[in-house]
């Protein structure tokens, strides 16, 4: 554990680039009514919960084609 | 030219507004940067396990290490982000129609396909660029500098692979319908060369070796020479395939 803390400052930019991942395709999918496939309730939760995965097939597979 | 220009921007501004660049970007980034730190970390991992009774002793990771992770990230996951990022780059337009203006106002088709896939390599140049020289800056900080013996060839093989994925996008999505039809054709194309990849026999002619063998090459266990024949064929099959797609798709009803 003693170690892990010692690279948290390599641990600070990765966490934050998976964050901004996971926000951006929040936030675009708050903003659109509706997504290709299941329902926005489904793609919040994969969005949030699967790691780098989740933010890229919303954006390439579920997100809405409607600008 | 100035249409393929032109294109060329269409390009680049759907590609930054459809997040794609975003994606692509942050994704490599993260590769890079994870890599050498899991590399550094597998000791610690290893020990946080401790299984009752099973003392599992792996040596102190080495740069070598770092670099072998890179590549397994990048040539697996990284591929596959790049595969589902331009999956529907030509066949979305085809599907929604917005090609059918420009086509008939004089846009040629061959610039359609050139177009497409200029952009698409200068943004995988770009984003495995950025994750090769973030890999590389954390290893030297983290595991000292010492430079590895042919860990530029390496990384080319596996920038040429690329090329080579794209060049087979475009050339499935340019006679298929649909948006993922073009998509699931090349992922099946890909899974025959892995199986093809069982019989060193036909290793030479294979493209996947350029995506295999990266870590052998730094440790030494192959050799520039071993793949020089595959560089060879996948840049043929590379030209061969945006060729074709160009005349298949000069025929094909938008």
């Amino acid at each position: 554990m003693e170690k892990i803390i010692e690279y948290l400052p390599f641990l600070i930019p990765i966490i934050l680039l998976e964050l901004v991942l996971a926000f951006s395709a929040l936030i675009h999918l708050l903003k659109h009514p509706d997504v290709k496939f299941g329902n926005k309730t489904i793609w919040i939760f994969v969005v949030l919960l699967v790691q780098i995965i989740g933010p890229i097939l919303y954006f390439t597979i579920g997100r809405s084609d409607q600008s | 030219m100035r249409s393929y220009i032109a294109f060329c921007k269409k390009e680049v501004l759907e590609n930054l507004r459809t997040h794609k660049v975003l994606i692509l970007m942050i994704v490599f980034l993260l590769f890079g940067m994870m890599s050498p730190l899991t590399a550094k970390l597998m000791p610690e991992i290893f020990k946080s396990l401790a299984l009752d009774g099973i003392v599992i002793t792996i040596p102190e990771p080495t740069a070598l290490d770092a670099y072998a992770q890179f590549f397994k990230n990048t040539s697996q996951m990284g591929l596959l982000v790049v595969l589902l990022v331009f999956g529907g780059m030509l066949s979305t337009e085809i599907t929604k129609g917005t090609l059918i203006n420009m086509v008939t106002k004089g846009l040629s088709r061959h610039v359609v396909i050139l177009a497409k896939f200029t952009v698409a390599s200068i943004l995988w140049t770009l984003t495995l660029l950025a994750s090769f020289i973030t890999t590389f800056g954390y290893t030297a900080y983290l595991f000292g500098s010492g430079i590895q013996p042919n860990l530029l060839f390496s990384i080319f093989c596996l920038w040429l692979f690329g090329l080579f994925l794209l060049a087979s996008l475009l050339f499935f999505s340019s006679f298929t319908s649909g948006n993922f039809a073009g998509l699931a054709l090349t992922a099946v194309s890909l899974l025959i060369l892995l199986l093809l990849d069982i019989f060193p026999r036909l290793h030479a002619l294979n493209p996947i070796t350029l995506a295999s063998l990266n870590t052998a090459l730094l440790s030494g266990a192959s050799q520039i020479s071993d793949l020089t024949l595959p560089v060879g064929v996948t840049l043929g099959l590379t030209v061969l395939l945006l060729g074709s797609s160009m005349m298949v798709f000069r025929r094909r009803k938008l």
